[in-house]
């Protein structure tokens, strides 16, 4: 071998011409090894779980269709959604509003965002629930009139309208600050730009703001709507029968409680699975190559003017 | 509220594409960026201001855009105070709406394009009469067209700015600038971003615009630009304008030391 090589030929221990050789990556004994330990460790929990009786698979499989886990399945859906949305719509709000250059509506919005961020989630949503004990009675009426509704706090903050409230509150902040980020990204010259030609605030922000940023808004809403699922299971502490709920109130009377809750995690990692694909693609969408030409521009050929 | 003459007769005539400052101050910060700056270019006149960098040169641009604003002085834009109305005691600065107005009779051209790459040419180009100026889509469409052909560019109407090259980038910046109609034009570097073979495209058109009897003030690096098509020349450093004359004069036979060893380098 060693005499070949000195020779400069490329080597006599095969016939296949050395161009055609595929090149092959340089696998470490850490590569197997590691190979090895995750095989082990994978054959043996799925040995443990799938033998352990406690796993109760055969509970799993009924419930899992159950009719109130897929209306809790449902309702999570229906939470996620709602409260994305708002949140969303708000976010944007308190997005334009951050960015503004009057310092009261700036501070405000930024006071909003660092309250609902810098406080648990769970911890606001029962707040809204019980926000009834701080005003027990509401009254909404036009001022200097006599045209106003009381409205009873308690019965308006019903367990589902506590967890849309709290979610959209804590979610807007979220995306405030996404938004925010996206607006940020858009170069200083687009701004000049769109001020030099005397463009008003609005236009600027519909025309010329958002359709930039949104390259870099989408992708992370995108990790939100999957975040938010997750979320929800919070307001079970509220009595919303969603998923979460759903499957506790079914184990409350028969007591299984690991196969209600490995139900209720199947359902959350499908789902969770089911919105990542769309995510990476979003992802793969907007990323900074394919951000600079907008899809629909046209191919590049000769244009027909140019003869003229 | 006013008590400058020029104003009373400047609300009757749309704009004259006048440039006057007085005694304009600008600091950022502690840095004080412009010093005393005196200038006056007349409708039509074509201005190059020239000098090394940092010396406060398309700071005096931006503030002819409202891009940045004047600490001290006065600025007075097509015959009328710019961005800032004047009382007995002070300058008041005005409604956005107004400094949008205003800006609409300047278009500004920059060293970066900064063409919306959301955008195609023609929606570019449209984009102010359309979205400003509230003008029908058909009209400004039109006129879309016959300014890609003044620049050069006809048939480019559907490409986005990342298609064009920097050259024509340029172009369609020129003609999205005009497409508002301005009395004066700012060119802030307009070739500095361009490899050496598209600057010509970018000075040809210019040069056109100049032949038209457009003001034009131009922050250029480009001495052949200057001594060909510019009236006059202006030589900053450090925040102060050195030497104002004609423009070939100038850069024949600069009277101050400092513009001789500037051109010295430059020429």
């Amino acid at each position: 071998m060693q005499s070949l090589v000195s020779e400069g030929k490329e080597t006599t221990m095969s016939h296949t011409d050395g161009i055609l050789k595929p090149r092959l990556r340089r696998r470490s004994a850490l590569e197997y090894a590691a190979w090895c330990v995750c095989i082990l460790v994978a054959a043996g929990i799925l040995f443990s779980v799938s033998t352990n009786p406690n796993f109760k698979w055969d509970v799993v499989a009924q419930y899992f269709t159950q009719e109130s886990i897929l209306r809790g399945l449902v309702l999570t859906i229906t939470l996620t959604v709602v409260s994305m949305a708002l949140g969303t719509l708000l976010g944007l709000g308190l997005a334009i509003m951050r960015s503004s250059r009057i310092k009261p509506i700036a501070a405000t919005a930024g006071v909003y965002i660092t309250f609902f961020r810098g406080t648990p989630v769970l911890v606001q949503l029962i707040f809204w629930f019980n926000i009834a004990a701080l005003y027990p009675n509401l009254t909404v009426g036009i001022p200097f009139t006599n045209i106003q509704q009381a409205v009873d706090v308690n019965a308006l903050m019903a367990p589902i309208t506590a967890a849309i409230i709290g979610l959209t509150l804590n979610e807007a902040a979220y995306m405030a600050e996404i938004i925010r980020g996206g607006f940020s990204s858009v170069g200083k010259g687009q701004i000049e730009a769109a001020d030099s030609l005397g463009m008003g605030s609005f236009t600027k922000m519909r025309k010329i703001i958002i359709p930039q940023a949104m390259p870099s808004i989408i992708p992370a809403t995108g990790n939100q709507v999957i975040g938010m699922f997750k979320e929800t299971s919070l307001v079970s502490v509220l009595g919303v029968a969603e998923l979460l709920q759903s499957a506790q109130l079914i184990y409350a009377r028969n007591y299984q409680t690991i196969p209600l809750l490995i139900v209720a995690s199947l359902w959350y990692l499908v789902m969770t699975l089911v919105l990542s694909y769309p995510q990476s693609l979003l992802e793969k969408k907007y990323n900074r190559s394919a951000a600079t030409i907008p899809r629909k521009a046209r191919k590049l050929t000769a244009p027909e003017g140019i003869s003229r | 509220m006013t008590t400058s003459p020029v104003l009373a007769n400047g609300g009757t005539v749309a704009c004259d594409g006048t440039v006057l400052a007085r005694g304009i101050e600008k600091s950022f910060g502690s840095k004080k960026v412009l010093k005393n700056i005196n200038l006056e270019i007349a409708s039509g006149e074509i201005c190059c201001i020239i000098g090394p960098s940092g010396s406060g040169k398309s700071t005096l641009l931006r503030c002819m855009n409202g891009l940045e604003t004047v600490d001290t002085g006065v600025l007075k834009m097509n015959g009328e105070d710019f961005g800032y109305y004047e009382t007995e005691h002070a300058y008041h600065a005005v409604s956005r709406k107004k400094l949008a107005e205003q800006r609409t009779r300047i278009g500004m051209v920059f060293q970066q394009f900064n063409l919306f790459p959301n955008m195609t040419a023609h929606q570019n180009i449209t984009a102010g009469p359309v979205l400003v100026k509230r003008s029908d889509k058909e009209s400004a469409g039109r006129r879309a067209h016959e300014l890609l052909a003044d620049v050069g560019l006809s048939g480019f109407g559907d490409y986005y700015p990342a298609q064009l090259s920097g050259g024509q980038q340029q172009r369609v910046a020129i003609a999205r600038a005009l497409a508002m109609e301005p009395q004066i034009m700012l060119f802030d570097e307009p070739t500095s971003a361009l490899d050496p073979e598209k600057v010509g495209e970018v000075l040809a058109v210019m040069q056109g615009l100049a032949k038209k009897g457009m003001t034009m003030v131009v922050v250029t690096h480009e001495m052949g630009f200057a001594r060909e098509v510019a009236d006059s020349l202006i030589f900053m450093d450090d925040g102060c304008v050195v030497e104002r004359g004609d423009a070939r004069q100038v850069l024949a036979h600069p009277q101050e030391a400092r513009t001789k060893s500037f051109l010295q380098k430059v020429l």
